[in-house]
């Protein structure tokens, strides 16, 4: 009975919450229905766990479920997937609560949930999906998260023989997880224009097997690429089930078993989203690359990491990382770098402020080779944002950047940031800083500051 | 022939959790600034000889604790020597990899991991981690100094009779409960501060390099750094720290 009831209030309040804001309410009415019946997300009827799909990993995990329920969709497929971003319990029970009958009967072929690592044991403990997809285990979040042996340890929690595991085949920390499971199908991305190495003061990892230092060949992405452990001999796979070749940034399409793909985002975190999700697509849910093909025609990600802004007669292009990632500010310092022509760069890492105490933390900066951007004709340089701004300059000047290069301003005002945007003589600006301070350059803009 | 300073990178790849790196770019810079070639040496479990005495300085950043019982069986043949460098050279150890040079480490399973024991430190791992700003004073080849930085705090330390490395101005520390920040072991730093320290403070920096010009028998350079960029970032992390909600305990009620 106690489910029945958590179940009627979540219909209610998704319909009430829905009628104020059709983008709130992604995790409040699963929050409060377990809060009735703790035990909520178990007691769905109908859901054949062999089809349900778990994707976690550090980074790509929106994306891939984004893409994954697309190309299912577009092959008429019944999905039930959070493609609102909410990865917590609470977000799934919301999403099985909509979608269920009054009596919590589920009728769908398949279950894609993007999942935090994080709390993985306490979605798996009442949905015991038989398949997941690991992106990648990335250093990231190191307020909660600590190091990324913490997030393995989760995942060790949950990984058993009786999964199927689609691994990134050049990520060496997610292809351990392949002596765990009954089955793994692995994927991977070849060289391309924008693979590229690292000075030797780059620190690797240790291998996950044996201890000793693991090898990169070169990476794809930053810390993900052909990988080998000289001691032990674990290595990523030559041919791995999935692979992306034939990458052409001018085309715009990659491969993957002979069939020709549009590229919808040319940029290369990308690229191991698009080869888990053609995985998935396949090797779980009987959809050949042949029938995918046709979906990344017309894939438009949600809440994607690049947006581009015309300001007077600017173009900005901004780039959102993650904080505490290196991974995510390496692939936008790259794409910087790719871009040979005149421009600004403005970097507005921040304070840490997710939970209580907000600190300081622009140490992953370090992780991060700023060289090709310093490389790639730069005008000027504008660090900004409180409290962070003189880390950020030294970190470029440690890459050989003049001082005098360097505007400083230890604020996030708006008016300050594109009077300094104004000052700049080359049309072509990039930006990163957090989601919050482009919001409002967004709106400064949009108010006719234009 | 250029005068040369041989650093000691201990374990970089396994041990690479938060920019540290960025330590040996700011060893390197003032080094060169003083005109002096410096040259980085990688220590990993691969390396055949490993003898601490052909080192003016080492460095061991932090690291995931899974590893430490690989990285204590190979440093335990090198126990005396390591105890006796730090009697006179600099050595720099940051994060969980104190617990590695201290004597135990209780993991959060229950299971226990032997230290090297060159330090008289007990850690144990602590369930949830704890992330925050970090400022002290220390004291360093005899120079007062502030230290600013950052702490992800994923062992508690217990540092018994050992003295402190620094004395918190603000933040956890060794383990929320004193004014204690790390160890400071003859001219050895052990120390919770994260990432790049010695970017972040050149004034340490600075005195690491006079350490090991006297230890050389070089004379001091005189000349200061221009410590300007980084005196201002100092300044506008102790205003955030001054209005930034805690809930930590006072330092007056440690």
């Amino acid at each position: 009975m106690k489910f029945y009831l958590a179940l009627w209030f979540a219909k209610l309040m998704g319909v009430a919450i829905n009628m104020i804001s059709k983008d709130r309410g992604t995790n409040l009415p699963g929050e409060k229905a377990l809060t009735i019946d703790p035990d909520f997300v178990k007691h769905f009827k109908n859901i054949d766990y062999s089809k349900v799909i778990f994707i976690t990993g550090t980074n790509g995990k929106s994306s891939t479920t984004n893409l994954v329920t697309h190309i299912l969709k577009q092959n008429r497929k019944k999905i039930v997937s959070n493609l609102e971003g909410a990865n917590l319990l609470g977000g799934i029970a919301t999403i099985l609560a909509k979608e269920a009958s009054l009596s919590g009967k589920l009728k769908a072929d398949y279950y894609i949930f993007e999942t935090d690592e994080r709390y993985l044991p306490l979605i798996y403990a009442q949905l015991p999906a038989q398949n997941m997809l690991i992106t990648n285990l990335q250093k990231d979040q190191v307020q909660r998260n600590g190091d990324p042996d913490f997030i393995i340890r989760k995942l060790k929690e949950v990984v058993n023989p009786k999964m199927t595991l689609i691994l990134n085949n050049e990520e060496p920390r997610s292809r351990f997880f392949e002596e765990t499971a009954c089955r793994s199908i692995y994927y991977g991305v070849s060289h391309h224009d924008e693979s590229f190495t690292k000075g030797a003061d780059y620190p690797t990892h240790a291998c996950p097997k044996c201890h000793h230092d693991m090898s990169f060949d070169y990476y794809n992405v930053d810390s993900i690429g052909p990988f080998h452990c000289d001691f032990c001999g674990f290595a990523s796979k030559k041919t791995p089930d999935y692979l992306i070749t034939d990458l052409n940034f001018y085309d715009q399409s990659f491969k993957l078993k002979d069939v020709s793909f549009h590229m919808p985002y040319d940029l290369p975190f990308m690229f191991y989203n698009y080869a888990g999700s053609l995985a998935v697509c396949e090797a779980i849910c009987g959809i050949a690359p042949e029938a995918a093909a046709k979906a990344f025609e017309n894939f438009k990600n949600i809440g994607g990491r690049f947006e581009v802004l015309t300001y007077k007669n600017k173009t900005i292009k901004y780039m959102r990382i993650k904080q505490e990632n290196p991974d995510t500010l390496q692939s936008a310092l790259n794409i910087m770098a790719s871009d040979q022509s005149e421009k600004m760069v403005a970097l507005g890492l921040y304070v840490v402020n997710d939970f209580v105490p907000h600190y300081i933390n622009t140490f992953y900066a370090f992780d991060c080779d700023f060289k090709p951007v310093v490389d790639s004709n730069v005008e000027r340089y504008l660090c900004f944002s409180e409290h962070v701004s003189y880390d950020t300059a030294n970190r470029l000047i440690y890459d050989g950047v003049a001082k005098e290069a360097i505007t400083i301003m230890d604020s996030d005002n708006i008016n300050e940031i594109f009077a300094e945007i104004d000052k700049a003589k080359t049309d072509n600006i990039y930006l990163i800083t957090w989601l919050s301070t482009f919001e409002k350059m967004k709106k400064f803009i949009e108010g006719g500051q234009n | 022939m250029q005068q040369m300073i041989k650093v000691g990178w201990l374990f970089n790849n396994m041990f690479n959790l938060h920019g540290d790196r960025g330590n040996l770019l700011a060893i390197r810079a003032e080094g060169e600034r003083r005109g002096y070639r410096v040259e980085v040496e990688q220590i990993n479990l691969d390396t055949e000889t490993f003898n601490p005495i052909d080192f003016d300085f080492l460095f061991c950043p932090p690291g995931e604790i899974e590893h430490f019982e690989a990285v204590a069986a190979y440093l335990e043949p090198h126990r005396k020597e390591l105890m006796d460098y730090i009697e006179t050279r600099p050595m720099l150890v940051t994060g969980t990899s104190v617990g590695l040079f201290g004597e135990t480490i209780k993991r959060d399973d229950q299971s226990t991991i032997r230290g090297l024991g060159i330090i008289e430190v007990k850690t144990r791992e602590n369930h949830v981690v704890y992330g925050d700003d970090l400022y002290y004073s220390c004291r360093y080849n005899g120079k007062e100094m502030d230290i600013i930085g950052s702490q992800i705090q994923m062992l508690d330390l217990d540092i018994k009779e050992e003295s402190p490395f620094g004395w918190l101005k603000y933040g956890y520390g060794n383990n929320g409960e004193t004014r204690f920040e790390g160890v400071i072991s003859g001219k050895g730093m052990f120390t919770n501060t994260l990432g790049p320290v010695l970017v972040c403070n050149p004034w340490l920096t600075e005195e690491i390099i006079n350490l090991i010009e006297a230890n050389k028998h070089w004379p001091v350079w005189e000349e200061p750094r221009d410590n300007t960029l980084e005196l201002e970032s100092l300044k506008t992390k102790i205003a955030h720290i001054n209005k930034k909600e805690t809930r930590l305990k006072k330092l007056g009620e440690r």
